[in-house]
């Protein structure tokens, strides 16, 4: 049976600003996930500018948030926090 | 009124640039493309053109800054030669893959070996499965001309890919000719303004390029290969099109010289053309049935044409100015695109491999009447005698041996 691919709009051209598009969501690359500690944690953002695929939350309430579904578990964000409050998890000791 | 003017392959194409007016040009200097980026800051200096020029800091920027253009909605050109068209590498397929039908213009000229500036096709010939549609143009006119063209079938709604002016390096873009500059009103009741359907516009923003899952791959370059195929239908018309509003009449894909009661063709691309023609005039007085077959796309590929026009022949010579080594039966890209579109048509010629030209060498009478005299052989021996001939090298006829001879004698020793 044919494989039935994902619909495309012309050239991927996607409407903006838009922080998520579920019909792109490139979050299973990810083999490490980055887990914040929130007591290390200054707040500083500066994880939020280096992110590469904007997925460093701070809009809710409490604090440093990762948005699974697109970040990539590339490790910059923990590279560059100057505090070392971002670790690196194998994917698979998380459920999901 | 259409103006006749003495210049080159690259001022014709300033000329379609500044006709088609063009918003944006980015240039990174590198010859023989050079003369065509100082032909139009000139023109923007003097105040006889308005366009954004902008200078990248190397090759790969410079496409990228027209890739950016253009994904903003302005008419975008840019181009280049031999080694700089390939440290672009990076930028044509994405270029291509988000529909942005910017013009390039490439002199061509040969990929380094220690700097040899001469003419070859090898460098737009590297680029020719990334989704651009290009040809080559034989002189100055047919480089305005093409130009235009390649405008309005680009920038056509059902088609948006990038394209190449491609012309032979030196003999088409620094030789002065004759050429004639079409009114501006012809040219904007033949090319309307690029109104492309997605643009950066911060009223209505959109993401351009983004990344997407692998599911979304396949869709998008089945995408790219159906658009690609409409070109051809494009081509028909466009050219038919052009004939009307200016005059000047283009064989869509293949242009022949002296076929009617050939049973043998030459079949090349460009400028060295011109060449083979007049030496197809002393050839038919020496009694040779020969013509020739000048392709004027190579991107899309036009199979269906040439398997129409090549059955009629008994022996096709086809002549790279290009390399790819190790390439099948020792050919160049294009014989070996000719034999493949060939492969399954009834009927078929028997088709000849010959490399010549390359480092910017003029193809010489001496050498077209060599080929066609091994045309010849295979012709009456029904098969083909030697295969994958690089003229002068490969020793088929003795003039050629003993000057190779005398040069390999001369080298200085290890
Ligand atoms: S860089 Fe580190 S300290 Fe700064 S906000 Fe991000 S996680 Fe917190
Ligand atoms: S791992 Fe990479 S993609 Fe994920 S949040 Fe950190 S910087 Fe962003």
């Amino acid at each position: 049976m044919a494989k039935v691919y994902k619909q495309v709009p012309f050239a991927a051209i996607v409407p903006s600003p838009q922080t998520e598009n579920e019909g792109m969501i490139t979050g299973n690359w990810r083999f490490l996930r980055p887990v914040v500690d929130k007591e290390q944690c200054t707040e500083c953002k500066t994880c939020y500018i280096y992110c590469p695929d904007a997925c460093v939350n701070f809009a809710k309430a409490d604090g440093v948030s990762f948005n699974l579904k697109y970040c990539k578990g590339c490790g910059i964000c923990s590279n560059v926090c100057p505090v070392g409050a971002i670790s690196r998890v194998p994917e698979l000791d998380f459920d999901e | 009124m259409p103006i006749k003017k003495k210049g080159t392959g690259l001022t014709a194409v300033a000329d379609a640039w500044q006709l088609a007016d063009i918003d944006v040009s980015a240039s990174y200097p590198i010859r023989p493309y050079t003369a065509v980026m100082a032909e139009l800051a000139k023109r923007i200096a003097n105040g006889t053109m308005q366009c954004e020029m902008v200078h990248g800091e190397g090759e790969h920027a410079q496409f990228s800054i027209a890739h950016g253009a253009s994904m903003a909605g302005a008419r975008a050109t840019t181009g280049s030669s031999g080694v700089g068209v390939t440290y672009a590498f990076e930028t044509y397929s994405p270029i291509a893959g988000s529909r942005c039908p910017i013009q390039a213009l490439v002199g061509d000229r040969t990929l380094d070996p220690p700097g040899d500036f001469g003419s070859e096709h090898t460098d737009c010939l590297t680029l020719r499965d990334n989704g651009w549609i290009f040809g080559w143009a034989q002189d100055a006119q047919e480089s305005l001309d093409n130009s235009l063209m390649y405008f309005r079938i680009g920038e056509d709604p059902d088609i948006m890919l990038p394209q190449i002016v491609a012309m032979d390096g030196y003999f088409v873009t620094h030789i002065a000719q004759d050429y004639i500059m079409p009114d501006q009103d012809q040219v904007d009741k033949f090319l309307p303004k690029f109104n492309p359907k997605f643009r950066l516009d911060v009223k209505n923003p959109v993401i351009m390029g983004p990344q997407i899952e692998p599911e979304m791959g396949p869709p998008l370059e089945w995408d790219r290969h159906v658009v690609m195929t409409k070109v051809k239908e494009k081509i028909v018309e466009v050219t038919e099109e052009f004939g009307k509003v200016f005059g000047r009449k283009y064989a869509p894909f293949v242009e022949e010289y002296l076929t009617e009661d050939a049973d043998m063709v030459f079949v090349l691309q460009g400028a060295h053309a011109v060449t083979c023609r007049s030496a197809i005039k002393y050839l038919r007085e020496a009694g040779f049935k020969i013509g020739l077959c000048r392709l004027r796309w190579f991107r899309p590929f036009p199979d269906t044409a040439l398997a129409q026009i090549l059955t009629k022949f008994k022996v096709a010579g086809v002549i790279d100015t290009g390399t790819s080594y190790g390439a099948p039966c020792s050919g160049g890209v294009l014989s070996t695109e000719v034999k493949a579109a060939m492969s399954e048509v009834a009927g078929k010629p028997i088709i000849q491999s010959f490399t010549s030209g390359l480092g910017g060498e003029t193809i010489t009478h001496e050498e077209f009447f060599a080929m066609a005299e091994m045309m010849k052989q295979t012709l009456q021996a029904g098969k083909i005698i030697q295969g994958g001939t690089w003229v002068n090298f490969n020793d088929y006829h003795e003039g050629a041996s003993q000057i190779n001879a005398a040069k390999h004698e001369a080298a200085p020793s290890k």
